[in-house]
């Protein structure tokens, strides 16, 4: 009974409007899922790159070191 | 070894979140915010994340302070860092939420004007940083400036209970809120799974932190030759 006639006082105007409330609804939860996995995406790359930079300063500069330490052991030598 | 577990707390983390996607799309969109609600299982998470890192960064802060042992202040700002971006997942999914609910997508109400100043005053201690280039000098300053960040912390949290505000008032541990038991138990398997992306974080960073050391050492020992 109730539902009659809550029923009757539903446009179809209503229904439609209150589809697309959904729809948007939805498309900003669809936002909100992806911002959040995003966020923490990003921060995963920039750790990554920062990885990379630092292990290949770290082998740059002991190459370097090592080299400086052979190049003073050779003239000690002479 | 130590590498295995952090390995294996990211893959538990990210199974843990995929499964419960599958669960939250399962469930029926709430009476009165429909689909958009279903953000909540993203947004309060990433709240408490930033809200363990942060204290840790505090806890690291004090102990440099009292030690003047540089591994908290790696600590400190590894765990900062996750804070920051732990704090900007939850104000990006915050505002996704308030568009379709509120119409707009920002307002300056208690609630969100003291997460800003939060999230400002932690990246002003990550450019702070940056900024001074003595060792010990910068490690102080820092830890100082994460204490005193760390008040916006209380003042955040209890500003829905304080003040009336735009931002829906607490959910959990108020007898205003009220949450089905099924729902929190997906929130609750939702923040721990963000707990551990955040401790594996903060662990991955630690050793950054580390890395950096050695290479500002190699660098000095570079600059004697």
């Amino acid at each position: 009974m109730h539902w009659t006639l809550l029923l009757a006082q539903v446009s179809a105007g209503d229904i439609a409007r209150e589809i697309a409330r959904l729809q948007r609804n939805f498309e900003f939860l669809g936002y909100g899922f992806w911002a959040a996995w995003l966020v923490l995406i990003i921060f995963v790359l920039t750790m990554v790159s920062r990885e990379r930079r630092l292990k290949r300063e770290i082998a740059s500069l002991k190459a370097m070191l090592e080299d400086r330490q052979n190049i003073l052991e050779d003239g000690q030598k002479k | 070894m130590r590498e295995k577990i952090l390995y294996l707390l990211g893959l538990a983390a990210f199974v843990i979140l995929a499964r419960d996607i599958y669960l939250i799309a399962r469930l029926p969109p709430e009476a009165a915010q429909g689909y958009a609600f279903k953000i909540i299982f993203f947004h309060v998470p990433s709240w408490v994340g930033a809200g363990a890192s942060v204290a840790t960064a505090l806890v690291a802060s004090v102990l440099f302070l009292i030690t003047k042992n540089f591994i908290f202040d790696a600590a400190a700002v590894a765990s900062t860092e996750v804070g920051v971006a732990f704090l900007s997942a939850g104000m990006v999914t915050g505002s996704l939420w308030a568009r379709p609910i509120w119409g707009i997508w920002w307002t300056w109400d208690e609630r969100l004007t003291t997460t800003l100043v939060l999230w400002l005053l932690y990246v002003g201690y990550l450019m702070l940083r940056h900024a001074i280039e003595e060792p010990t000098q910068r490690a102080t300053f820092a830890a100082v400036v994460s204490i005193f960040a760390f008040i916006g912390v209380p003042i955040d949290y209890f500003s829905i209970r304080w003040w009336r505000t735009q931002h829906p008032s607490p959910v959990f541990f108020s007898s205003t809120g009220s949450f089905p038991s099924d729902w929190g138990a997906i929130m609750g398997w939702n923040i721990l799974a963000y707990l551990l992306l955040a401790a594996v974080f903060v662990a991955v960073r630690l050793e950054q932190e580390q890395a950096q050391r050695e290479l500002d050492s190699l660098r000095r020992l570079a600059h004697s030759f």
